[in-house]
């Protein structure tokens, strides 16, 4: 899927460490054909699932990798941790539009900013977030 | 279209860009029902050397046919044209009669077929040459076989049969063309930007007509924001006027643009919801409470104004100008 | 901490810079509502014009900046929501609810005066 010198990992420990995800993602896609309006989704879904490792596993890394299909390249962005996992996926998934705490919008949104998005998640053992940007 | 164009295009005349499908299965569908076989085949064989014989003398005659009458001459105006259409034609009568109707037989037809739609040749002329030869062919024959007549009979039957083949595969052409012109014109209608309008100080105009979805609408949202913040909007009319039907992925979508407007600190009206994009709207759980929407555009614009501070008045009621 | 905050007459001014952390947010966050009652403030501008994302997380703060400022009784707008960053925030699911909105600091400053004519404003 992707090429070994393009990938990048950013442990993720603490806050500050979601800006520097972001960050480094924008760094890594500028030979890349996306809009700034998809860099802006791309950079808002890893602040998501970024701070999704902090709130509830701690700490963990975020992947980053280019990758190319049908002529076309995307990032490819890997949340990893090994916090305690989510029970239930379905409903973690559900749209919390009108939540405001915790999981609420995260991960459903990041879903919709995204091309491609998956799950898996175990509880005890961690989750880990594979989500994917196509140039159009 | 004058001939130098269709000298042009016979010229570099490709794969037809019709959807005919053809296989050997179709094609032997198609003669199944025609009722053409390999005795056709022979019969067909039989007459290649009187063909030779004919051949040039049919095709001046039809020529001369065709450029007695104007819409058709205007096809061959140009001698150069002329000249090659006719050896095209020639080389054509002739493997009329040259047996191994096969495949690439069919799929040549087809090929011949899409050049010819393409430089927009009617399709009486393509039936009135198939009428014409047949009828040539058929004195030729006559003659020929004079004192065989049944020789003379089925040699025609059989190509009659053949020339109906090669019509319906024309035929089928010109179908698929139109057809493949209507699609790219309903894509090409799809894929209208939709303008984007200042036409107040700080008020945009956003006139959406037909559906809006996918790509067309993300593109639409996008330049929408960029125009509010260059034009320093602060009322947006979206009229729908020209929607004719809304599903739940258009309607999230208009009320995401609202939202999105407002965010950036302008005002979204909707104008122009018909009856059943609202009843749509409703039915589909759609929060309409955070939407201005009015009934049309005169209305839209009216909110727009007060919203943006203007008051619109006639000169004569302000007692004319001064 | 990479915001500034200006007073203007009785309207505090946030400039947020650049990327801000959570705990950058939550820190301008105090800083306003205290500075809110120091100053007795009657208007409060948050201007994200430089901010590249604008997440859950900040959603959540400038909505807590607003309904605090609020019950403070005082007003609050966030300005300067970029293109870019609206979309995203829509396509997210975040409306800042609730939150005034405004294109730019002067448009920000004018809805303010607006809404407290006849009130200390007028001053200026």
């Amino acid at each position: 899927m992707a090429t070994e010198e393009h990938e990048l990992v950013v442990p993720i420990k603490a806050d500050v460490d979601i800006v520097m995800a972001r960050q480094r993602a924008r760094n890594l896609v500028s030979s890349l054909h996306f809009s700034s309006s998809e860099l802006t989704l791309i950079a808002t879904a890893i602040s998501e699932i970024a701070r999704n490792i902090v709130s509830y596993a701690g700490e963990g890394e975020i992947v980053l990798q280019l990758a190319a299909r049908d002529r076309r390249r995307g990032l490819v962005i890997i949340a990893r941790d090994r916090g305690p996992g989510i029970a239930d996926v379905e409903r973690a998934m559900q749209d919390g539009f009108s939540t405001s705490k915790g999981l609420g919008l995260g991960l459903p949104g990041s879903k919709r900013l995204m091309d491609e998005f998956e799950l898996v998640s175990e509880p005890g053992k961690g989750t880990i977030v594979t989500m994917v940007k196509w140039e159009r | 279209m004058a001939g130098k164009n269709a000298a042009g295009e016979v010229l570099s005349a490709t794969e037809p860009r019709s959807g005919t499908e053809m296989t050997d299965q179709e094609l032997f569908r198609r003669k199944q029902f025609l009722q053409f076989d390999d005795g056709d085949e022979e019969n067909l064989k039989s007459i290649n050397e009187l063909a030779r014989r004919y051949a040039q003398s049919v095709i001046d005659d039809f020529y001369e046919h065709l450029l007695s009458f104007e819409d058709t001459a205007t096809f061959f105006s140009d001698p150069a044209t002329l000249e090659h259409v006719k050896n095209a034609q020639q080389q054509y009568f002739l493997r009329l009669t040259q047996g191994n109707y096969d495949l690439a037989y069919a799929k040549d037809r087809l090929r011949i077929g899409a050049v010819h739609e393409r430089v927009g040749l009617p399709v009486k002329a393509y039936l009135g040459m198939y009428n014409f030869y047949l009828r040539a062919v058929a004195n030729r024959l006559a003659e020929a076989y004079a004192s065989d007549p049944q020789k003379s009979w089925t040699a025609f039957l059989s190509l009659m049969k053949l020339t109906f083949l090669d019509i319906g595969l024309a035929i089928d052409t010109y179908i698929d063309s139109s057809e493949q012109t209507i699609r790219e014109q309903r894509e090409a209608i799809q894929e209208l930007p939709t303008p984007v309008l200042p036409f107040r100080d700080g008020m945009l105009l956003v006139p959406v007509i037909g559906l809006i979805s996918g790509e067309r609408a993300r593109q639409l949202t996008e330049q929408l924001l960029m125009a509010i913040r260059n034009n320093r909007a602060k009322a947006v009319v979206i009229d729908v006027t020209g929607v004719q039907a809304v599903d739940s992925r258009v309607a999230n979508h208009i009320v995401q643009t609202v939202e999105a407007a407002r965010l950036m600190g302008a005002t979204a009206i909707i104008a122009g919801v018909s009856p059943e994009i609202a009843q749509t709207m409703v039915t589909l759980g759609i929060d309409l409470g955070r939407m201005m929407t009015v009934g049309d555009l005169q209305s839209g614009i009216e909110e727009a104004d007060k919203l943006a501070g203007y008051s619109l008045m006639r000169m004569r009621d302000r007692g004319g100008p001064s | 901490m990479r915001a500034s905050i200006l007073k203007q007459h009785h309207v505090l001014i946030a400039s947020v810079q650049g990327s801000m952390s959570d705990a950058d947010l939550a820190a301008l966050r105090d800083e306003l509502v205290s500075g809110v009652q120091r100053h007795r403030a009657t208007g409060v501008i948050v201007d994200v014009a430089m901010l590249d994302v604008l997440d859950s997380f900040a959603a959540r703060t400038l909505r807590g900046i607003t309904q605090m400022v609020k019950l403070l009784g005082a007003e609050c707008v966030v300005v300067g929501i970029q293109p870019d960053v609206a979309f995203s925030m829509v396509q997210l699911g975040l409306t800042l609810e609730g939150a005034a909105t405004a294109l730019d600091l002067e448009d920000g400053l004018a809805l303010l005066k607006s809404r407290n004519r006849g009130n200390a404003l007028d001053g200026d």
